[in-house]
Order: C-alpha cells, then sequence, then structure tokens
C-alpha cells in the first residue's frame, strides 16, 4: 500500500457516504420538482423573485438539487414532489439498449449512475417499476461500456487520452484511470523505471533552486 | 501491489551459475547457499545471481524454458486454445526481464526470446481481458482461470474488482427491501 490517505468512495445504493467527495458534488445535481404547497418567503433563495418575503405560489415548477429535495421530501406533508430526469425517462432508455457506447454520459450530467441510484430514495406512486426497470438499465449500460472502457484504458500508453474521456461520466472516469494506472506501472516497471529514484512530483512543483543555480 | 513488489518475489526463484571464485557453504536465514567453487555450476536465488553477475563474478545459465525453441511452442499452444496454457515458470516475465536486462551475453538470441515472451504475454492478457468482459457480460457469479501468473493477476487485478464493485452496488438498487427511514415531526 503505497498510499498515505484514502479517498472515501460514493455510497451504495440508495445511500450516501457522507464524507465522499463524489457524493456531495453528485448530490448538487439537479432535479426538476413542483411546490406541492406555498413556500413562504424561500422564493429568492429558489431564484424565483426579488423580494425577500415573496413565497413560490403552489404549483410552480422548481429545479432543486438533490440534497435539497431529499430533504424536503416526505409521502405525508406534501412539500415538493419530484419527477425524473428527461434521461431516466423511457425515451432515452430506449437509447441505452440501442447501443450504450454512442451516449455521452458526461454531457448528461457527470454522475449518471450516483444520481440513478439516489433517486430511487423518492418513493413515487409509479415507483417500483420505474425503479426497476431504471436498475436494470443502468446496470446493462454499465455492462455495455464497460468492454470499451477496459480496452480504451489498458492500451492508451503515453497518449492523450481526453478524447476518450469525454464520454464518460464520473464513475466510469475513475475505473478508467485505475486501468490507466495499471497499464503505466506495468510499463514503467518494464522500462526499469521501477528501480530508479526519481524525484517526486510534489517536490518538483516547489519551484526550489537547483543547487548549480545556488553556486554561480 | 506494484510491479516491482511482485518483481520481488520473483527473485526468489533459483537459477544455475558458474562462479568464477571460490567460497564455503553460507548460511542464510533463507537456507543454505554454495559452496561455491570456480567453474562448477551450482543453484541460487535470482537476486543473488544478478548481484555476482554485475560484480562480473560469474556466468548465468539460461533455464532450459528459455530456449528459442521451446518459447515459440508455447507461444503457439498459447495462441491456438482457448484456455490458459500453464507457463515453465510462475514468474516467467519477471525473470526473462531480469535475466535479459542483466546477462544478456549469456543467452543465445536474446532478442527474439524477448520478442516471444512479449508476444506470449500480449496472448494472454487478451485473453484474460476477453474472459473478464464476458464473465462482466453474462454477470457471472463464478469463474476459475487456471495457469495465471501473479503479474497478470495484478496488472488487471484492481480494474476489476473495482467494476465488478460498481456493479454490486448498482445491483443491489434491484431490490429496494425495506422502506426507507424517515422522520416524522
Amino acid at each position: 500500500m503505497s498510499e498515505a490517505y484514502f479517498p472515501v468512495g460514493p455510497g451504495l445504493g440508495m445511500e450516501e457516504n457522507f464524507l465522499s467527495l463524489d457524493d456531495i458534488l453528485m448530490s448538487q445535481e439537479k432535479l426538476p420538482g413542483r411546490a406541492e404547497s406555498a413556500l413562504p418567503r424561500l422564493a429568492v433563495m429558489l431564484g424565483r423573485g426579488a423580494g425577500s418575503a415573496e413565497s413560490v405560489p403552489e404549483g410552480s415548477k422548481l429545479e432543486i438539487p438533490l440534497w435539497l429535495a431529499k430533504g424536503l421530501h416526505d409521502s405525508k406533508r406534501r412539500i415538493i414532489s419530484v419527477e425524473l430526469p428527461k434521461i431516466y425517462k423511457e425515451a432515452w432508455r430506449t437509447v441505452f439498449s440501442a447501443d450504450a457506447n454512442v451516449v455521452d454520459l458526461h454531457k448528461m450530467g457527470p454522475y449518471y449512475y450516483g444520481f440513478g441510484s439516489q433517486l430511487l430514495n423518492f418513493e413515487n406512486p409509479e415507483n417500483p417499476e420505474i425503479a426497476q426497470t431504471d436498475s436494470v438499465c443502468s446496470l446493462q449500460t454499465f455492462i455495455a461500456r464497460f468492454r470499451r472502457i477496459m480496452d480504451s484504458s489498458q492500451n492508451a500508453y503515453n497518449e492523450d487520452t481526453s478524447a476518450l474521456v469525454a464520454r464518460l461520466d464520473e464513475l466510469e472516469r475513475a475505473l478508467f484511470q485505475v486501468g490507466q494506472k495499471g497499464l503505466n506501472d506495468f510499463q514503467c516497471w518494464e522500462k526499469g523505471q521501477a528501480s530508479q529514484i526519481t524525484a517526486s512530483s510534489l517536490v518538483q512543483n516547489y519551484g526550489k533552486r537547483k543547487l548549480a543555480e545556488v553556486d554561480g | 501491489m506494484e510491479p516491482a513488489e511482485v518483481e520481488f518475489l520473483a527473485e526468489k526463484e533459483l537459477v544455475t551459475i558458474v562462479p568464477n571464485f571460490s567460497l564455503d557453504r553460507i548460511h542464510l536465514i533463507g537456507g543454505d547457499l554454495g559452496p561455491f567453487n570456480p567453474g562448477l555450476p551450482v543453484e541460487v536465488p535470482v537476486w543473488l545471481a544478478i548481484n555476482l553477475k554485475q560484480r562480473q563474478k560469474c556466468r548465468l545459465i539460461p533455464p532450459e524454458w528459455m530456449d528459442v525453441g521451446k518459447l515459440e511452442e508455447i507461444r503457439d499452444q498459447e495462441r491456438k486454445k482457448d484456455t490458459f496454457t500453464p507457463m515453465p515458470s510462475p514468474y516467467y516475465m519477471e525473470l526473462t526481464k531480469l535475466l535479459l536486462n542483466y546477462a544478456s551475453d549469456n543467452i543465445p538470441r536474446a532478442d527474439e526470446i524477448r520478442t516471444l515472451v512479449k508476444d506470449t504475454w500480449d496472448t494472454r492478457m487478451a485473453k484474460l481481458r476477453l474472459s473478464a468482459d464476458s464473465f462482466v457480460r453474462q454477470q457471472e457469479a463464478h469463474a476459475k482461470l487456471d495457469n495465471l501468473t501473479l503479474m497478470e493477476i495484478n496488472s488487471t487485478g484492481t480494474f476489476l474488482t473495482q467494476a465488478l464493485d460498481h456493479m454490486y452496488k448498482l445491483r443491489t438498487n434491484l431490490q429496494p427491501g425495506e422502506s426507507s427511514h424517515s422522520q416524522d415531526f
């Protein structure tokens, strides 16, 4: 184990990991929803009004970040109701089942998988079937794209990978980097660099004056 | 595990050398080595062989599998079959690299050997990836691969385990299970 710090990964299923940076960023993504009851004095916060005393009228459409939606969601006191963003709906699902490799998952919200898992938190009346088909679709998409990620991460050595990585969402990017690291470590070892002592990248960034310059 | 660590484990393998010095039997924690007599072949671990070679105190004898004919056979067999063929040494990749880097003058046709071993490695890695892909695609619960060496496992291991971890997380979403714990106030 050569690392001193292990970042906390994203959470499992419907639960987020409190300490995970990925989860925190992911929960900032917005969901479309509706205000079920009037929200007094919250117009400014939700970006819909100028005065501090304005309230959001009932039934108006809002774009709420996930963390706020989770907090306000309660099936008994109907404050807001959420609906699935369009990428998780029927139309996109057929695109995924046709060819999952083509879709630019980064553009569709860089946290497609994590966000999709979180959406199951909201008990929509039609949720059970949607949840099922949704999770199945997520899983199938992941499986279909797995091959592409594996091949590209294990074969692109020392090349510019930005074109390959542009269409992956964050979870897939992390996986891609793991694959690249494995490849790089192996190549580095094969060239014999593994036993050479090199300056650590942190130290190089300090920009210290080198010995030759000090003497001269 | 880093490739350097796998190489460290590989250096325990025994290889034959012909020393040009003499020394009595030495007693190390791992076992006894020697005695060393000039001109008589003796078996030592690779780490010692490389060290002695660098100090020009011995001549390395390549292991019997490190021969163009044999490696060609192995490579062709690897290409023909779908499963992994047993390799002559569980550390063939590391031994090839070490011996060819430090003792290429003692090994005939070193470049061809290097190419053959690389070909075999590429074929095996491609098979490994293919089998990983079919494992993921069919969502199998269990797979068994024989005759893999540690270096191959190490190169693809982290990626595969992380991908399977993600699949597990996505799969647990399929079972909504217990109702959500919400607070009522």
